[in-house]
């Protein structure tokens, strides 16, 4: 293993972002609105220059008004599901941690539910009822998988599992008192869909993803330790309960941030950090930003699909992932074993 | 910490570009409020709709306003030359910008089966979107109305309603002395889903002097074989889909355990209607008599035609009489029922 250097940071990130920039521009293209790639390349520089008038409204309309705030979205997404199954991976130092698996995204959805059950039209609740969910579950589901005051894992998965099996079951018994066109819009919603527009701002979003993901990134090598045991960490002088609790809280809001906005996306979270990690090792230093980074790329790449793969209709983008995240993680788990 | 600065550049970028790209390009001549309640901006000259719907493409072909149709979803199948017709995706989810490359003026939605992030979302980038709402067979054609005239064809509307009201009043008439039968329209047979109190569905059923068995304030109940059989419905109504509800499905049905303790089963009183009863369209009202005709056959035996009332007993409530009105700020304040179709608004 080659040691951490800033400068390897640096150029793995600086490799992602390239990807990253190169499946923007091919989703750019993408759709069932045709537009080449000189004329996305075109309508980028101009609209970035602000000549705006030279723009056939078109492709203003589509590049700008349509593709471009949805792959925003899903980078936003992406990079915030991700993060958090990097963070509660190290937390609770297995594997199968994500915020899908651990009940997490289905407490996020049903405290979003919620909320729109009892306060529709209040602006922001369903982000913080959503997070308020999301804490409150993996805080539960963290007491249920501990056996003899260890974390045990395969308890712990199965307090994840079963938690949310229970919530999916509130959450149905919610549905079946909402009217017919809310139904639709909730069941795209639970399947994990970016064809809606966020109702918030995205830039505050976005504000609030950076802000969780420089303050995850504050404990990334104190998570290098955790990871060999906390009782090591602790006598590496370590403050293991500060970086549990910003960890939790963190990953807790980007898993509220995300599902509040496209709804519950399975697999990413749990995928990418492993992906990562297989790419350019176990170093949180460099997981947490190649894990937001790769998070982004996956999403803008499923959701392209689900855009495109039966146009005009379009898949929801949960699907895309599971369809491709089950055999990536069948992959993975036969690898490990051999 | 490179990661943060791809976001700070995307959200830059995203903050420069996005406020402006809400614009709406063309001068709208005027605002009106759908539906739902929202407020739209209409160009003064519709050429180019796309209808989101099948109630709503079909109610365009009635108008005869095909011509402007520029396309429509893969369910609409009706007239057939519906299909023919650009699609931008199903329904519940089209693709927004198939529906921004055809350029539309107007592009029509429902709340019976559209989503309102589609609504949203076309909404965000400055296209026109009226929604409509049809609740009863009367909120139909208020709803034809005001299609025509938001495509500047207000006498065909007012013609065509015209021509519908004539018919559901012919029909009134006709059963204003009937006692209504008592009827279970079947949405969907395994698991057994049944029709609301509040749906057009229903109130369909009563113009054609049929009353819903089940009192229900839902949409869509669904409801125990067990509740059906001790409520002994006259009649059993069924849509039939474009594949036929033929001899062989009514059949298998008669002779299954459960449906054979119906009573209605047993006499035959088996209305098998045309789809049109599924669809807020003004090919509802043939639905309409066609139902008529199947649960009131004596009505129609007798050629006595005696006194004609202007609302003879029809069962429009009060209140879902609203005054045509497409200028803004002149409808009644939003309900609940309103709140209600938002309530996926926030997502």
């Amino acid at each position: 293993m080659k040691p951490l250097t800033p400068r390897r940071i640096f150029g793995v990130c600086g490799l992602l972002l390239a990807v990253l920039f190169v499946v923007v521009v091919i989703s750019l293209r993408m759709g069932a609105y045709p537009i080449s790639i000189s004329e996305i390349v075109m309508t980028l520089f101009r609209g970035v220059a602000g000549q705006r008038e030279q723009i056939p409204s078109e492709f203003w309309l589509v590049v700008f008004g349509l593709r471009l705030p949805r792959i925003a979205l899903g980078i936003l997404v992406g990079a915030a599901l991700s993060t958090a199954g990097a963070g509660f991976q190290a937390l609770l130092r297995n594997p199968l941690a994500d915020p899908y698996v651990l009940g997490v995204s289905s407490g996020a959805a049903l405290g979003a539910i919620v909320s729109l059950v009892i306060a529709p039209h209040v602006p922001g609740l369903i982000q913080i009822a959503a997070f308020a969910g999301a804490a409150t579950t993996i805080t539960a589901v963290y007491f249920l998988g501990r056996r003899g005051g260890q974390l045990d894992s395969p308890t712990l998965l199965l307090a994840g599992i079963v938690s949310a099996s229970f919530l999916s079951a509130i959450i149905m018994f919610l549905m079946t008192t909402l009217s017919g066109r809310d139904l639709r819009g909730m069941a795209f919603w639970l399947m994990g869909d970016l064809s809606s527009p966020a109702a918030i701002d995205l830039r505050w979003l976005y504000f609030i993803l950076l802000v969780v993901l420089g303050s995850i990134y504050t404990t990334s090598s104190d998570l290098n330790l955790i990871l060999t045991g906390e009782q090591e960490a602790r006598h590496l002088g370590v403050n293991v309960k500060r970086v549990k609790l910003v960890v939790y809280i963190g990953a807790s809001v980007l898993t509220g941030l995300a599902v509040s906005v496209s709804g519950a996306i399975g697999y990413v979270g749990l995928l990418v950090p492993h992906v990562m990690r297989m790419m350019f090792g176990t170093d949180y230093r460099l997981l947490i930003p190649a894990s937001a980074l790769g998070g982004a790329i996956a999403i803008v790449i499923a959701d392209t699909l689900a855009r495109t793969v039966v146009a005009p209709t379009e898949l929801p983008v949960g699907a895309m992932t599971a369809l491709a995240g089950a055999p990536v993680f069948i992959y993975l788990m036969r690898r490990k074993v051999r | 910490m490179l990661g943060c600065a791809a976001h700070a550049v995307l959200v830059v970028a995203s903050a420069a570009i996005l406020p402006q790209s809400s614009a709406a390009k063309t001068e709208p001549a005027r605002v009106v409020t759908d539906e739902t309640g929202r407020r739209v901006a209409i160009p003064a000259d519709v050429k180019r709709v796309v209808s989101l719907a099948p109630n709503l493409t079909e109610t365009i072909y009635a108008l005869g306003l095909e011509e402007r149709l520029a396309g429509d979803t893969d369910y609409c199948d009706t007239p057939p030359a519906a299909k023919l017709k650009p699609h931008v995706g199903g329904a519940q989810n089209p693709s927004l910008e198939a529906i921004v490359a055809l350029h539309p003026d107007l592009v029509l939605a429902t709340t019976s089966i559209n989503r309102i992030e589609t609504v949203d979302g076309l909404a965000k980038v400055g296209v026109a979107v009226y929604t409509t709402d049809p609740q009863t067979v009367r909120g139909m054609l208020e709803s034809t109305e005001r299609i025509a005239g938001l495509m500047g064809a207000e006498a065909r509307g007012a013609a065509l309603v015209a021509k519908l009201q004539a018919r559901l009043d012919a029909l009134a008439a006709r059963l204003a002395d009937v006692p209504q039968v008592h009827a279970l329209f079947v949405v969907w047979e395994d698991p057994l889903i049944t029709i609301g109190q509040n749906t057009f569905i229903a109130d369909a059923l009563r113009w054609a002097g049929a009353e819903s068995v089940i009192l229900s304030q839902q949409k869509w109940p669904r409801v125990s074989f067990e509740e059906v059989v001790r409520l002994q419905p006259d009649y059993i109504v069924f849509a039939s889909n474009h594949a036929g509800f033929g001899a062989e499905e009514l059949g298998a049905l008669r002779s299954r355990e459960a449906w054979k303790q119906l009573r209605a089963v047993e006499l035959g009183h088996i209305a098998v209607i045309t789809e049109e009863i599924n669809r807020p369209s003004p090919g509802l009202v043939d639905a309409i008599e066609q139902l008529a005709r199947e649960v009131h056959p004596d009505a129609f035996l007798k050629k006595e035609n005696g006194k004609v009332e202007m609302e003879n007993g029809s069962p429009v409530r009060v209140g879902a009489i609203e005054e045509f009105d497409t200028r803004a700020g002149l409808r009644p304040a939003p309900t609940a029922k309103f709140d209600d179709a938002y309530l996926g608004a926030a997502l």
